[in-house]
């Protein structure tokens, strides 16, 4: 994406208030508790093991760490993991201006 | 969205992936849209995972392409329960068989009872009822209607006025109304009334025939009282003649009357039998009583109506001894009297009636009464004689 169509989008997210998700391709994140969350716009898993889940996201990456992790359900956009989960961390996904 | 819909019905396997790259099977899996659930990751480079029986067969050219390797663990759903049951398909097959078997031996008639038939032969009515369509192992279902039935057996039973038939169960109940029909008058060939014994008429009604004597005669044993020869003709004589008879009774009655008493004094036996056969199981022992009599009870084994030849029989051996009474001579007399008059009773019908008596003679000796009497009875004198034709010598 080049400076300018971000800068363009950034402006008409704030102007129409947009959620932020569908205009710039972020991953939204729907948790329950500790017990259940849903990751929308990923881009595959990177590692999985019972207490440690990376997965790619379209800008870095997104690890969830916790135990007992099961993946639900996988789809090409979409996963649902269940378990404890102790903590999401993000990495690489340093804002670019 | 945790799991895909119907999958009991589907049926799914349990697997589990090991080798290669896992993550880059499940991406694979993601992208091919497959669908996977509860995947598992147990250990380095090994997962669990749950999928449909037909998208089992897609994970193929992925294992290839990722080098991993797959092994079922679980199956489950109808597919599978269909496999084993299959496996045992005599088994099913005779359970259904049974079902079968209940069902049609329940939709047949078993018995057919016959009820209320007095001069019809149940086999005429079971043969009449097996023209009409009832007869065992019949289809319940192929029986006409009942009031057809009991129409068409009604019509086809002479005798009978009305003729039901009902079903329980598997049972047809065929109930008999049998008409009422005259009775048949014997035939009789044809036949005089003559005298059986000497007496003197003193009613005589002719019914049919020649009546030969009128009130007050006398007759002798054997003469003719109503001619069975009316005109040229033999006919059946049929009419009551009475008559005066005199009955001469000697009697002989002791003055003591002896009479067997029970003493109250019993003793039990107790015996169990088999048939004939009986095993005597308490009291034993001499009867020590000079006179006895034995009363016997049989209690046989029952079960519903049917007595089983084995059971339990007791009898009770009572005491007996005699009393004498002494009675006077006038006790003794009329007694005597009332022998005499049932013995009359007795041999000459119930209608004879004892017009007088006459004691003629009477003595007491050796403590018995003897006397003789003489009884004028009013009695049916007629007796039949048939009328026998000579033919030509």
């Amino acid at each position: 994406m080049s400076r300018f169509t971000r800068k363009l989008r950034k402006w008409s997210v704030d102007i129409l208030d947009l959620p932020q998700d569908l205009v710039f391709d972020l991953p939204r994140l729907t948790m329950v508790g500790n017990k259940q969350l849903l990751i929308e716009n990923h881009r595959g898993v990177l590692h999985f093991s019972p207490d440690q889940l990376r997965l790619a996201l379209p800008e870095g990456s997104l690890t969830v760490a916790g135990s007992r992790l099961v993946i639900k359900a996988i789809m090409p956009e979409e996963i649902l993991i269940e378990g404890d989960i102790a903590a999401i961390q993000y990495l690489g996904t340093g804002e670019k201006r | 969205m945790k799991t895909p819909g119907l999958t009991k019905l589907r049926g799914s396997v349990k697997v589990t992936v090991r080798g290669g790259h896992i993550e880059a099977f499940v991406n694979e899996l993601a992208r091919e849209r497959i669908e996977v659930w509860n995947l598992k990751s147990i250990g380095p480079n090994r997962l669990e995972m749950e999928v449909v029986i037909s998208d089992y067969y897609r994970l193929r050219p992925l294992l290839k392409k990722t080098s991993c390797r797959v092994h079922v663990d679980q199956r489950e759903g109808l597919p599978f329960f269909w496999n084993q049951v299959f496996k045992r398909k005599w088994f099913i097959a005779g359970f259904v068989l049974f079902f079968l078997m209940i069902y049609g031996f329940s939709s047949m008639v078993w018995d057919i009872e016959v009820k209320g038939n007095v001069k019809i032969p149940t086999e005429d009515i079971l043969l009449a009822a097996k023209e009409e369509g009832i007869y065992p192992f019949q289809w319940i279902s192929r029986l006409p209607e009942q009031d057809k039935l009991s129409k068409d057996l009604t019509r086809k039973l002479s005798g009978t006025s009305w003729v039901g038939v009902s079903k329980t169960g598997t049972k047809v109940t065929i109930e008999v109304v049998e008409a009422a029909q005259p009775k048949n008058t014997e035939l009789q060939s044809p036949r005089s009334l003559v005298s059986k014994t000497d007496a003197v008429v003193t009613h005589i009604f002719a019914e049919r025939g020649q009546p030969e004597v009128s009130k007050n005669d006398r007759v002798t044993k054997g003469s003719v009282l109503i001619s069975g020869i009316q005109g040229e003709q033999a006919v059946v004589a049929k009419g009551d003649v009475r008559g005066l008879v005199w009955h001469e009774y000697t009697i002989e009655a002791p003055l003591v009357r002896k009479q067997k008493v029970y003493t109250g004094e019993k003793k039990e036996k107790g015996y169990l039998y088999f048939g004939s056969t009986a095993i005597q199981i308490w009291g034993y022992g001499k009867v020590s009583y000079e006179q006895s009599q034995t009363l016997t009870q049989m209690d046989p084994l029952t079960w519903r109506n049917w007595k089983l030849p084995i059971g339990w029989m007791s009898e009770d051996v009572m005491e007996v001894t005699e009393l004498e009474t002494k009675q006077s001579v006038e006790q003794t007399v009329i007694r005597g009297l009332e022998r005499a008059k049932l013995d009359i009773l007795a041999k000459n019908g119930a209608d004879a009636q004892i017009v007088q008596q006459k004691i003629l003679h009477e003595k007491t000796d050796n403590g018995k009464v003897y006397m003789k009497v003489l009884f004028e009875v009013e009695q049916n004198i007629a007796e039949e004689l048939p009328i026998v034709h000579h033919q030509g010598e």
